[in-house]
């Protein structure tokens, strides 16, 4: 369904990602994953179409999106869900929610999203009233999903719903991302959070440097010892390097 | 008493134009992320317009103002497509784009001023609109001009909240004064959104000059000061706040009558100032204002 093939970009003349190749299958959940500044974030925008792609080919549903811009990508049903503390904290949950809506008309259909989103997340509908800016970290979090949901998305891409969230709220997320994926939604998941990604994941991608260091099945991934040191930071070279 | 009392009203009656034209900067300010120094020309420019629509083509005065809201909207439209696009495509606030703004905006301001003078001449025009006799309340005469201009602001005011809250494109455009990136990331076309918010400062703003034209006069240089005065009151409201606006108008127009009938009326245009001054050392966020957002 998604096809990234040699995707070089980054900020102003700073390159970021160096050729990195992805392919999500239709209805998978594929995770993206890699500490702080590997440029996870910077490959989700670049398939968003929030900076300029620099080289390589970004294919969804073997049509080229690179470069096209974020509205129209989102028009073909491809949907990032941002960090959980990017939500419109002055506006209501439920207004929050049909922002994302914003690109369709069928009334009906919205109403079902919602109440959807709704049966996902009842702690959204006990606060639909509120202003988002006193939910809880958790709670936004699943605003933003659903908010995402409420776009109709055919994929959906979440960077680092974990961050920042107690394990318990973590857990909850993981578990409706599941449900999301169940409804025939493929979802592109980009996390630190290596164990619960891999839990839910089919397939996994680890990126360090603007590359795709080490990509396999999830299980096998789990079980490579150089996976958590990549994680953490530290390469394998180095390490047999430490201890010589 | 009585004179108390009509002092309040015209206060209140200039408060609520100042308050639109805040309205306005406020709008753009929140969606743009600049602060527009040429929208005291484009409230000049609509005032002629105005003008012109009302005695050249003898269209009504309602008429005239409707007309030009649209026609200075889309003259705002054209200038930031034109003129302000490339630069707060490259990012407002404190960057070097931001400060090129500011400045694009000072030059535009020169520029409309000078086209006006090139059109309409330096002369104040006078714009009488027959309201007919003022209603009497017991001692007081409440022109009608007045109550029309409070009446037509309190009406745009309402409208413009009734789109903001109502409507899905006025929720669309919340969202992209809110945080863009996200709006475009929900499938909103940012850009057109942008155009239709400077489109319609511009227009209320130009609503603004006709309803003070028949009260005033209309001259080239009549923008500065109500963009002084609507600035203040944008400040005094808390910067970037809607509500906060309107309410910055009233205070100002209030604050600077009363400050003029019993302090010294030939200082007038200084309790504007001295209401900011004194906000911004006991109140700096404004009433209204909630976050202190790093923009310029």
């Amino acid at each position: 369904m998604l096809e990234v093939r040699d995707l070089q970009t980054g900020y102003g003349r700073i390159k970021i990602l160096d050729g990195v190749n992805v392919s999500v299958a239709g209805g998978s959940i594929v995770t993206v994953l890699g500490g702080n500044g590997t440029g996870k974030s910077t490959l989700l925008k670049a398939l968003s179409g929030l900076i300029p792609v620099w080289d390589g080919e970004i294919l969804f549903d073997g049509e080229s999106i690179a470069n096209l811009r974020p509205d129209r990508i989102v028009n073909r049903g491809l949907i990032q869900v941002t960090q959980g503390k990017e939500a419109y904290p002055a506006m209501t949950v439920e207004e929050n929610l049909m922002v994302g809506a914003f690109t369709r008309s069928d009334k009906q259909g919205i109403r079902r999203d919602l109440d959807k989103v709704y049966d996902y997340f009842p702690a959204l509908q006990e606060r639909r009233r509120q202003l988002s800016g006193t939910l809880s970290g958790g709670e936004v979090q699943m605003l933003v999903i659903g908010r995402g949901l409420m776009a109709n998305p055919r994929m959906l891409m979440l960077d680092e719903p974990s961050a920042a969230l107690a394990p318990q709220v973590v857990l909850n997320i993981f578990a409706n991302v599941y449900r999301i994926s169940q409804s025939g939604v493929t979802i592109l998941l980009v996390e630190q959070n290596v164990r619960m990604a891999l839990l839910l994941a089919g397939y996994g991608y680890i990126i360090r440097d603007g590359r795709v260091l080490i990509e396999g099945p999830a299980e096998e991934l789990s079980g490579d010892e150089s996976v958590k040191l990549s994680y953490l930071g530290g390469t394998v070279a180095s390490r047999e390097q430490m201890s010589s | 008493m009585e004179a108390l009392l009509g002092f309040l009203i015209f206060g209140v009656t200039i408060g609520v134009v100042y308050g639109i034209v805040a309205l306005g900067i406020s709008l753009i300010y929140t969606g743009l992320d600049i602060v527009h120094f040429a929208h005291g020309e484009i409230y000049m420019f609509g005032a002629f317009l105005g003008l012109v629509f009302a005695h050249q083509y003898n269209v009504p005065y309602w008429l005239a103002i409707l007309c030009a809201m649209i026609v200075t909207g889309l003259l705002g439209i054209v200038i930031e497509r034109v003129f302000y696009r490339r630069l707060t495509r490259a990012g407002g606030g404190y960057t070097v784009a931001g400060m090129g703004m500011i400045i694009c905006g000072f030059g535009m301001s020169v520029v409309l001023q000078n086209i006006a003078f090139l059109i309409w001449g330096a002369d104040a025009e006078p714009f009488p609109v027959n309201f007919g006799m003022p209603y009497q309340i017991g001692e007081i005469f409440l022109p009608k001009s007045y109550v029309a201009t409070a009446v037509a602001a309190l009406v745009l005011m309402g409208g413009l909240h009734v789109f903001l809250k109502k409507t899905k494109i006025g929720l669309a455009v919340r969202a992209v004064a809110q945080n863009k990136d996200i709006a475009f990331l929900m499938g909103i076309n940012v850009p057109l959104m942008i155009s239709l918010i400077f489109g319609v400062a511009c227009a209320i703003a130009a609503a603004a000059g006709v309803l003070i034209g028949p009260m005033q006069s209309v001259q080239v240089e009549m923008g500065y000061l109500m963009l002084m005065k609507a600035f203040a009151a944008a400040v005094v409201g808390g910067f970037g706040s809607l509500p906060g606006a309107i309410l910055g108008g009233l205070l100002v127009g209030i604050f600077e009558n009363l400050g003029a009938a019993y302090i010294s009326g030939s200082h007038k245009d200084i309790y504007a100032f001295l209401l900011l001054i004194l906000v911004l050392m006991f109140r700096p966020q404004g009433l209204f204002g909630v976050e202190a957002k790093v923009k310029a």
